[in-house]
């Protein structure tokens, strides 16, 4: 596909999903965010979302989100352990069943990931350290840890250090097509300096970073750009990367919008990449629905697509997922999920199923 | 919002909907398993599936041995499909030496897969570069090769059959290969072998290192310091490990064919290795590290 058909792909999915968003009047699972129309930063000490929650993002918590909520108990913890230390953390734990053809079944108890956040406000709303830190499985390794100056309230703000780049939907599903073909999520940090803006409906993010193909080469760099406009019910992204690096160059955008329609949240994403080093361009779609049945109850659905490079015939993916996510209380969620990935007959693992029940505790 | 707003609204989220449900995966036709165009008059590699020959058919060599091979292959561990089961199992690794590479049965504790994962303790994600420069292994994959060593990581079907366990006790593969020049120290000397070896007749003295002077006058300047190893978990490798990084220079690697300590096969063969020169030692290898630049 040459740069212009590239463009014209690109372009047509912009006016794809403006359009959608025009029939709409101005009426960390971002789903959330869309859901109760709000910026990241409502619930999230990181202004770009996930990890630890904030004094509000706690609450929802407690209130907002279970089934049932507990009185008393719960009323005095805020992740707070001091005025200026805040901790939280993350825990998940499940069990899976993959089920792929011509292959015995496989089924496994896993820890999938402990984490721990910890932020110290040194001065309020002006400088802080924020760290993320993977404690389980094996050995303990640092996902985000840097300085930040200024507001990430209303006003601009600078990160130095390691932390998540913000490119589109910050998916807690790694490994959603779209999270693998951008290769940027959250188990893939970056080391550089983040310029960002908070401005009422605005969200913008300017990142100068090492870029993960030159971690060892001590040479090249990686920009990434985003801006996000959030509205009550709806919200458009748009983002771009580019690596400069030894191994080739890497280029990639996406557009990514969220809807509310009654009782479901919608988001969408699709990316573009560019990829130099191995001379592909791959495409990357989602489509997600939740489906709020209950409160404490919500039904995702995904539809997904793949296609890893384009120039070559009869090699798309697909995915469709189904999961359920229970909050009976505070703190506590039980997933069961399933999903279904179609791909080339001949590639057994393109055309897997997978089951899961998930525990998800969290603070 | 009203009624019909709203109802434009979903419309609208059911048309998104179905066009991406309405997205068909491909149907493989003139690919391989990797979705790669089939080469003329070339034969595509099996399914990946979780056995050893399939993993180093569908990963390892396509993928991984691109860096991981021959003189300068990082860690020197190579992953070709001639030494990459015995550089891999029971071996630890060099960035954390407390962990082996793989550890049958157990992939938590594999360094392989926290390497693939993307958690190690120490260095990059494997493949070296992704996500940015190529594509991070999926889960999937990474799947298949935690389940081949949770069932214990067993060799490829090739080397446990009938033929090999009957022919004569012979080295497969040397890692620093015989008159190799290598670009870094090598963590360890690896001899592999088509059958088990019988440990219990193994010493120091079955085999050692010995630097000299030049590789075309073999003067023996020192005997290096150094241990030797072979992991239950494969019997069928000898590791030799400098207890210091060699420095630049010539080697060899010699076993002593006037000890006791000789190396056997459990069935009690003996490798034979060639003619003992005058001082008694068989020479198994010679390798060359080249000076750092």
């Amino acid at each position: 596909m040459n740069q212009r058909s590239l463009l014209g792909a690109l372009g047509a999915l912009m006016l794809t999903i403006v359009v959608l968003l025009r029939a709409a009047p101005a009426t960390a699972e971002p789903y959330l965010a869309v859901m109760t129309g709000y910026k990241c930063n409502v619930c999230h000490v990181n202004p770009t979302g996930g990890g630890l929650r904030n004094d509000f993002g706690i609450t929802y918590a407690k209130v907002l989100l279970p089934a049932e909520t507990v009185d008393n108990t719960l009323d005095s913890w805020t992740g707070k352990i001091t005025d200026r230390l805040r901790v939280g953390g993350d825990l998940r734990t499940d069990w899976s069943r993959d089920t792929q053809p011509n292959s015995p079944s496989t089924q496994a108890f896993a820890l999938e990931q402990f984490r721990v956040y910890a932020d110290l406000t040194i001065l309020p709303d002006r400088l802080g350290i924020y760290v993320d830190e993977q404690v389980a499985p094996g050995g303990s390794q640092n996902e985000e840890a840097y300085v930040r100056y200024g507001s990430t309230t209303d006003g601009f703000y600078v990160k130095a250090g390691q932390f998540y780049l913000p490119f589109g939907w910050r998916l807690q599903d790694q490994t959603a097509f779209v999270q693998q073909v951008s290769g940027i999520n959250m188990t893939t940090p970056d080391k550089g300096l983040e310029v960002g803006w908070e401005h009422s409906a605005w969200s913008a993010q300017f990142d100068v970073t090492n870029g993960q193909a030159n971690a060892s080469t001590g040479s090249g760099y990686q920009v990434v750009t985003q801006v996000v406009y959030t509205k009550p019910i709806w919200r458009v992204g748009i983002a771009g990367s580019s690596t400069q690096s030894d191994a080739g160059d890497r280029h990639m955008g996406a557009l990514f919008a969220g809807l509310k329609t009654g009782p479901i949240a919608w988001l969408a994403e699709g990316d573009i990449v560019q990829d130099d080093s191995l001379e592909r361009t791959l495409v990357g779609g989602l489509l997600e629905a939740d489906w709020r049945v209950l409160k404490g109850h919500n039904l995702k659905l995904t539809a997904e697509y793949e296609d890893p490079e384009r120039a070559v015939r009869n090699n798309q993916q697909t995915r469709y997922s189904f999961v359920y996510e229970y909050t009976p209380l505070p703190f506590l969620q039980l997933r069961a999920g399933y999903r279904h990935y179609f791909g080339i007959p001949q590639n057994n693992a393109q055309n897997q199923q997978l089951t899961f029940f998930e525990l998800h505790g969290y603070f | 919002m009203n009624s019909h707003s709203s109802t434009a609204l979903s419309r609208s989220g059911m048309v998104l909907s179905i066009a991406l449900l309405a997205a068909c995966a491909g149907n493989g036709d003139g690919l391989d398993a990797n979705g790669q165009p089939l080469v003329p008059g070339g034969s595509a590699p099996p399914p990946l599936s979780a056995d050893f020959e399939s993993i180093q058919e569908n990963i390892f060599t396509p993928i991984c041995s691109v860096c991981h091979a021959g003189a300068s292959a990082p860690e020197g561990l190579r992953l070709d499909a001639a030494d990459s089961y015995n550089l891999l199992v029971g071996v630890p690794s060099t960035e954390v030496p407390s962990l082996d590479r793989v550890k049958p049965g157990d992939p938590t504790d594999s360094y392989i897969i926290q390497k693939l994962q993307g958690h190690a303790a120490v260095g990059a994600q494997m493949p070296d570069g992704c996500p940015t420069t190529q594509p991070c292994l999926s889960a999937t994959t990474i799947g298949f090769i935690q389940q081949w060593i949770t069932n214990g990581a067993p060799p490829a079907a090739a080397s446990t059959a009938t033929a090999v366990q009957s022919a004569p006790l012979a080295v497969t593969s040397i890692v620093p290969d015989n008159m190799e020049a290598v670009n870094a120290p090598p963590p360890q000397v690896m001899v592999a072998f088509n059958h088990e070896l019988d440990v219990s007749q193994l010493s120091t003295l079955s085999a050692h290192f010995e630097k000299l002077a030049s590789a075309a006058a073999p003067t023996v300047i020192m005997q290096v310091p150094a241990q030797i190893s072979v992991s239950s978990a494969n019997l069928r490798a000898l590791m030799i490990w400098p207890a210091a990084p060699l420095s630049a220079g010539h080697y060899r690697l010699v076993t002593d064919a006037t000890s006791a300590a000789q190396i056997s096969d459990i069935a009690g063969q003996q490798v034979a290795l060639g003619v003992p020169d005058e001082r008694g030692e068989t020479v198994i290898s010679t390798f060359d590290v080249e000076a750092l630049p």
